[in-house]
């Protein structure tokens, strides 16, 4: 077998890369060539016409307001403002640097909140200043154009809104951190169940609210976490059920969802404190694979120095 | 060139050894002499143990064997394993650095990396454990039952295994007994030795305890090592023991030559490094792009882990050799064993067969063929199950004939055979009586009783001398008083005996006339290669003759001239019946028939006539000089279609002179050939290009089965060493049994283009994701254990329902492929399953993509570019087109769902993949959807293990659908275009296989010239109208070449491109 085979080798590569005699390249004439390439091109020309003319028709079936399906999304996800890189928040009280990203993106996501953003009454509503029931707002459908959006008013956010303080405590060694429930269209969340909850969120309880809570993820660290301070609407740590359902980007372009400032005026420093918050109601869950799922956990490492 | 010499110096070195070796005899002729005086006590038993020790044990070496852990070893290293094992390593490392990083989840390297290890060990062992089975086959094959041997030891006689024998031994041997070692014969009484398995002459030759001749190998008290005592008795002493003697030579030198690679071995090879190739270049090129796209290295690396599983088919290995294996199973059904799997296919590749006559081409038993009496020629029935004669036995000289074949025989039929059919038993005589005992007893009937109603009174028994057999008896009419003497001779023996003929019953005088007929009968049965036999008869007067009279054999005192000469018989080893039809098959699938025997060359050319090797329109050259009655040397040599090669002649040629044989004749016989000139015939038809099938029975043959590029042993006939040397063995012995192997080595090589065609689809649609992946930053749509899951998983059972796809209807009537051209992956297949149904099928995936992940919120548009974020940890809130947000686990869990969904709708389409590959050029509609039932069993397992592993909406089911069907629609839509323009543009664009495949059919439109070809060599009776019909169409000289032979062996590298 290995007879012969030596010598097919060498010589016959430059020649098939160019065949001088017969005009060849890689064994193909000009117009062979031109005739492969003209064949492929409208080959895959079809293709793709036929690969978007399915995607359009894909498109056709999905409605443009609300998905096809949410058995991934839901049960909703509860995550914290900042977030900057990873789920932890270290910074030196005296060197703004070091909490400066923070600052920034926490005054950035309640931009929205500001007062003069809602000023608008076509889009925006006043929902009062105490939770109550859900407000629904017809199909989800643009037959009766955009949907109205509840007001979200940054003040009772008090210490954590930037009003007074614009480094949301953070000069001070006393870090905000806000809380929201991931947005899902037509989630409604459903309050708790008195006898489930933990004393603290007992204490200021409301049928339309779903009540956040913020406690040491260990045992251990439970000394460490000192105070903790809840601000949101009508002074209740959680969010009011007026704010729900969602309708979607499309009808609610400029949704503002509920949210809940929590403020550790006392942590412990120079040691890594974890924290996990949780929002307590009948529909929303916890898992051991999804940890942001109903709640989160933060670490928090404050630097005296 | 220098492999060759290499050979002849082997050759030489076997010669030289066989001097040494009578010099060594000189030497044992002393302790001949010593032994004859201890003939009684033979060695003691601590002497015979020293001998031990120092020789070794009395039995051949066996080739060496590799150790079980380097096999097994080199089944983890071997194909696409290293590349595995490369992407495993990887995993790891990936894994480490992630590890020591602290990263969040690093164990999915980790597992990726122990997967893919566990894929190559588990397709090793699984190959490994194929091969054990294969090789098993065997081994229980060449084991046989422990030899005995009956020895003179310490005065005694022992029945010792062959094994302890040493060399001094004093060792007794009787008829039926196989030569325990070389044995130098010191008493013999009517010994004879079959020395087939050794020189491959079956004749039995006496041996005695005379020296008769210098070279050990012809003198008569010399009884070699394998070979069998067929009668007689003698006490020998034994001079070489194990691997020295000479048929332990013999074995070395057929180890000595090397094994080559199979045909299909080079073939897988071939695809590997293409596989290895296109997966390893793509990678790099991708490391490279996402490496300056500014992906992390580490991230780059992972990205080339799966390129590299996208790319490898892993399952494919294992698939080809369950295909190959079922192959061989079936083979084995048809009496083809195969002990080398890959020989499956070497046989559909075969181009020239080498065939031994006696026994594969003939039934291998002599056979009365024709008659002559009454100055007129009969002939017999000569096939295997004859139950009647057809001939014209209503003339009183049959009569007469009949009564003298009966009687003038001294064979026998072994008692208790009644039930079986006369053809099959066993008969006790030569050869030639055998023939006539069954002749007789089929158109008589019971022979032994009309033997016992005429009584035998005197008989002269057949010998050189005489050349005559003779024997009187009473006769069965109690009437006649008359003693019946009967004859039979060699013809020209008895006519000289007899005055007159008997013509239609009656005596007439033997006049010059009547002699002139009977020559020229006799003169036509010889020249057909027919042993001929003459019979004669004489009433013996009652006066002189009476009732008492003492007949004496010794004085011969009775007449035994003046006979009355009654007719001739031939007897011929006829062809079997299945053979002409097998060559002819072999003819129009483009494959040469070579006969090599040690025959006569006039019996191996009538034989070669009758089954169509020569076929009844070609001439030798000889014919060629005859006919037009000119010197041989004047005639055209190119004229001779037909060749009678001689060995003696073979002895004086050149390599040159025998390579212009091969290449010149297309119907080619070897006659009197040795062991070592058969050897230079393989060699001399590989030169010329060809891949070679050797038939052979004896030791002798192993070298050149070895040679081959497939040796075909018998295995009934066949030695054990034959076997071994073999590839495969015929257990029918039938050359017919041949031609069944190369269709399903034909199909097998079909099935398996098949296999990796459609196994080589899904890649592209496992491949294209992770470039998009990089390049769009998009979701990761596949991952690789799901790949591995297609793979290992829904791919395997279909591809191996591939090879059960029948043969399409022109399997056996085109050419071998030409092992240079003709590759199991070619451009054509590889560029239409990657850049055209590959593609289709990703487009397809990719759309069951996009519509997981739109009905699920993400539009099509919003994934673009989302990469970094979406596989971000830390973002927990990502929004969808809709003002979702997603939490990084529920992003996972999508991507999930979009792996399933991409798996699901690749499987989808593998169903379509798997429809359009069961055919290359017939629309699925002539093939039929049902024929192969296997392949509905791979369709329901595919979509059954898919629904096992996946729990996706059914919904998503459905969205490759239009796609699989587009897929089977532009197929059949190719295959139209290669069934009307065949050979045009289209057909060399889309074409899987060979890009001449139409002009190798033999099918009428397909090309005339081939037909005219097929029909030349099959038919006598169509060549007038053919030849008139070709003058009309002119054919063109290369089709001419066909059938002249080698044009088409000839390696002519073709422009790589020119079948584009």
């Amino acid at each position: 077998m290995a007879r012969g085979k030596a010598k097919d080798g060498d010589g016959n590569w430059k020649k098939f890369i160019w065949n001088s005699e017969k005009k060849e390249l890689l064994g193909r004439t000009g117009g062979s060539w031109f005739k492969i390439l003209l064949f492929y091109v409208i080959f895959y020309g079809c293709l793709a016409g036929i690969f978007i003319g399915t995607i359009q028709v894909m498109l056709l079936t999905v409605s443009e307001f609300e998905p096809k399906y949410q058995d991934r999304v839901a049960p909703p996800g509860l995550t914290q403002v900042p977030q900057v890189q990873k789920t932890e928040i270290s910074f030196t009280a005296s060197d703004s640097k070091s909490y400066e990203p923070y600052v920034k993106n926490l005054e950035k996501f309640l931009k929205d909140y500001s007062a003069d953003q809602q000023t608008e009454n076509i889009v925006f509503q006043d929902c009062g200043e105490m939770p109550t029931d859900y407000k629904d707002r017809g199909p989800y459908s643009d037959a009766q154009g955009q949907k109205k959006v509840c007001k979200f008013k940054r003040e009772w956010l008090e210490n954590c809104s930037g009003i007074q303080d614009p480094t949301f405590g953070y000069k001070d060694g006393k870090p905000c951190i806000l809380v929201k429930l991931n947005r899902i269209i037509g989630f409604k969340p459903k309050a708790p169940v008195n006898d489930s909850l933990p004393a603290e969120v007992m204490a200021k309880y409301s049928p339309y609210l779903i009540p956040v809570h913020c406690a040491a993820k260990r045992e251990e660290d439970a000394d460490k976490i000192g105070t903790v301070e809840y601000y949101g609407m009508g002074g209740y740590s959680g969010f009011a059920l007026q704010y729900y359902p969602y309708y979607g980007k499309l009808l609610q372009p400029r949704y503002l969802q509920p949210l809940v400032a929590v403020q550790f005026t006392n942590l412990t420093y120079d040691v890594e404190v974890r924290v996990e918050c949780r929002a307590y109601g009948q529909n929303i869950q916890y898992s051991d694979k999804d940890r942001f799922q109903g709640r989160f956990d933060i670490k928090f490492d404050i630097r005296s120095s | 060139k220098t492999e060759t010499g290499d050979e002849e110096e082997k050759y030489k070195d076997l010669k030289g050894n066989k001097k040494k070796k009578s010099e060594d005899l000189k030497k044992e002729l002393d302790l001949v002499s010593v032994a004859k005086l201890l003939f009684h006590l033979g060695l003691s038993s601590s002497r015979a143990a020293e001998i031990l020790a120092r020789d070794g044990p009395n039995s051949l070496t066996p080739p060496k064997a590799t150790p079980e852990i380097v096999k097994f070893l080199k089944q983890m290293v071997g194909g696409f394993s290293i590349l595995l094992w490369i992407g495993a390593v990887f995993s790891w490392i990936s894994f480490g650095i992630q590890f020591a990083q602290g990263a969040e989840s690093p164990f999915d390297n980790l597992y990726l990396g122990v997967v893919l290890a566990l894929v190559v060990i588990l397709t090793g062992i699984f190959a490994y454990y194929q091969e054990a089975k294969s090789t098993n086959i065997m081994a229980s094959f060449s084991k046989m039952i422990p030899q005995q041997a009956l020895v003179i030891r310490d005065a005694e006689k022992k029945e010792l295994p062959a094994e302890q024998l040493v060399v001094g031994d004093i060792v007794e041997i009787k008829g039926g007994d196989r030569i325990p070692a070389d044995i130098r014969l010191i008493s013999a009484q009517g010994c004879k030795v079959d020395n087939s398995s050794l020189t491959g002459e079956s004749e039995p030759q006496s041996r005695s305890c005379d020296f008769t001749h210098e070279n050990p190998l012809e003198t008569k008290n010399i009884a070699f090592y394998s070979t069998t005592c067929v009668e007689g008795t003698a006490t020998g002493i034994v001079i070489n023991t194990g691997d020295r003697t000479v048929i332990g030579r013999i074995a070395s030198l057929a180890s000595g030559v090397g094994n080559e690679k199979t045909p299909i071995a080079i073939e897988i090879e071939h695809f590997v490094y293409l596989v290895a190739g296109v997966a390893i270049s793509i990678g790099v090129l991708f490391f490279i792009i996402s490496v300056s796209m500014r992906y992390k290295i580490l991230d780059s690396i992972i990205f080339l882990i799966g390129i590299i599983v996208a790319n490898v088919p892993e399952g494919l290995l294992a698939t080809v050799t369950v295909s190959l294996s079922l192959t061989a199973k079936r083979m084995a059904k048809k009496n083809c064993l195969v002990k080398n799997l890959e020989a499956v296919e070497t046989l559909g590749s075969t181009s020239i067969i080498c065939s031994d006559k006696t026994g594969t081409l003939t039934q291998n038993r002599m056979t009365v063929a024709h008659l002559w009496f009454d100055n007129q020629i009969y002939s017999a029935d000569t096939s295997e199950d004859q139950t009647t004669q057809p001939f014209d036995q209503s003339s009183p000289s049959w009569t007469a004939l009949s009564k003298i074949v009966t009687l003038c025989n001294r064979a026998e039929f072994r008692p208790g055979q009644e039930n079986l059919p006369i053809m099959k038993r066993v008969v006790v005589g030569d050869a030639s009586e055998t023939a006539l005992l069954k002749f007789a007893e089929v158109i008589l009937g019971d022979v032994m009783s009309i033997r016992a109603q005429n009584k035998k009174v005197a008989e002269i028994p057949f010998n050189s001398t005489n050349k005559f057999q003779l024997s009187i008896h009473e006769t069965d009419d109690p009437n006649d008083k008359r003693f019946l003497l009967v004859m039979k001779g060699a013809p020209e023996r008895i006519l000289e005996r007899c005055s007159t003929i008997m013509i239609n019953g009656k005596e007439e005088p033997l006049d010059s006339e009547k002699a002139e007929a009977f020559q020229t009968a006799y003169m036509e049965l010889g020249g057909m290669g027919e042993r001929v036999l003459g019979f004669c008869h004489l009433y013996l007067p009652e006066n002189e003759f009476p009732d008492t009279y003492p007949f004496d054999t010794d004085s011969m005192n009775f007449p035994t001239s003046n006979l009355c000469f009654v007719g001739l018989l031939s007897m011929i080893d006829p062809p079997r019946s299945t053979v002409p039809d097998a060559v002819s098959k072999c003819r129009s699938a483009g494959i040469k028939v070579i006969m090599v025997t040690g025959d006569h060359p006039i019996t191996a050319k009538a034989i070669a006539k009758s089954v169509g090797i020569i076929s009844a329109t070609s001439e030798t050259v000889e014919d060629i000089a005859k006919r037009l009655n000119i010197p041989v040397e004047q005639v055209n040599r190119r004229e001779a279609t037909a060749a009678v090669v001689n060995g003696m002649e073979l002895k004086d040629m050149s390599l040159q002179q025998l390579d212009d044989i091969l290449c010149n004749h297309s119907e080619i016989v070897f006659a009197r050939t040795s062991p070592q000139q058969k050897l230079i015939i393989v060699e001399g038809c590989q030169r010329q290009g060809a891949v070679v099938a050797v038939t052979g029975d004896g030791v002798n043959d192993s070298p050149a089965l070895k040679k081959a590029d497939i040796g075909i042993a018998m295995g009934i006939a066949g030695s054990d060493a034959a076997k071994n040397a073999a590839d495969m063995v015929l257990l029918d012995d039938n050359f017919a049994s041949i031609v069944t192997g190369v269709e399903e080595g034909r199909l097998i090589f079909d099935n398996l283009k098949k296999t990796i065609a459609y196994t080589l689809t899904k890649n592209i649609a496992e491949l294209c994701p992770f470039l998009i992946y990089i390049i769009a930053s998009i979701p990761m749509p596949i991952g690789t254990i799901t790949i591995l899951f297609i793979d290992l998983g829904t791919d395997i059972i279909p591809s191996v329902a591939l090879a059960y796809e029948k043969a399409e209807s022109d399997i056996m009537n085109r050419r071998p492929r030409n092992k240079k051209k003709d590759r199991l992956v070619n451009e054509q297949l590889a560029v239409y399953s990657y850049l055209q149904i590959g593609i289709i099928q990703s487009v397809g995936a990719f759309v069951t993509y996009f519509t997981v992940y739109a009905e699920q919120g993400f539009l099509p548009s919003t994934l673009l570019g989302v990469r970094v974020d979406w596989e971000n940890n830390a973002i927990n809130d990502f929004e969808d087109s809709y003002g979702q947000e997603w939490t990084k686990y529920q992003r996972m869990y999508l991507q999930w769902t979009g792996y399933t969904a991409f798996f699901v709708s690749i499987t989808i389409q593998q169903v379509a993949d798997l429809i359009i590959r069961k055919t290359r050029r017939n629309s699925i509609f002539q093939q039929g959807l049902f024929r192969n039932k296997v392949i509905w069993v791979g369709i329901f397992s595919q979509i059954g293990i898919a629904l096992i592993l996946s729990y996706v909406l059914m919904a998503y089911w459905f969205v490759a659908v239009p796609f699989a069907i587009l897929i089977w629609v532009y197929d059949e839509v190719r295959k139209l275009f290669i069934r009307r323009y065949p050979g045009k543009l289209q057909e060399r664009n889309f074409l899987i296989s060979r890009p001449n495949d139409s002009r190798r059919t033999a099918t009428p439109d397909a090309n005339p010239c081939s037909l005219l070809f097929f029909y030349r060599h099959s038919s006598l009776a169509l060549s007038q109208t053919i030849q008139s019909w070709s003058d009309k169409h002119i054919c063109p000289v290369s089709e001419g070449s066909l059938i002249h032979g080698c044009h088409w062996l000839e390696e002519k590298p073709k422009k790589p491109g020119g079948n584009k």
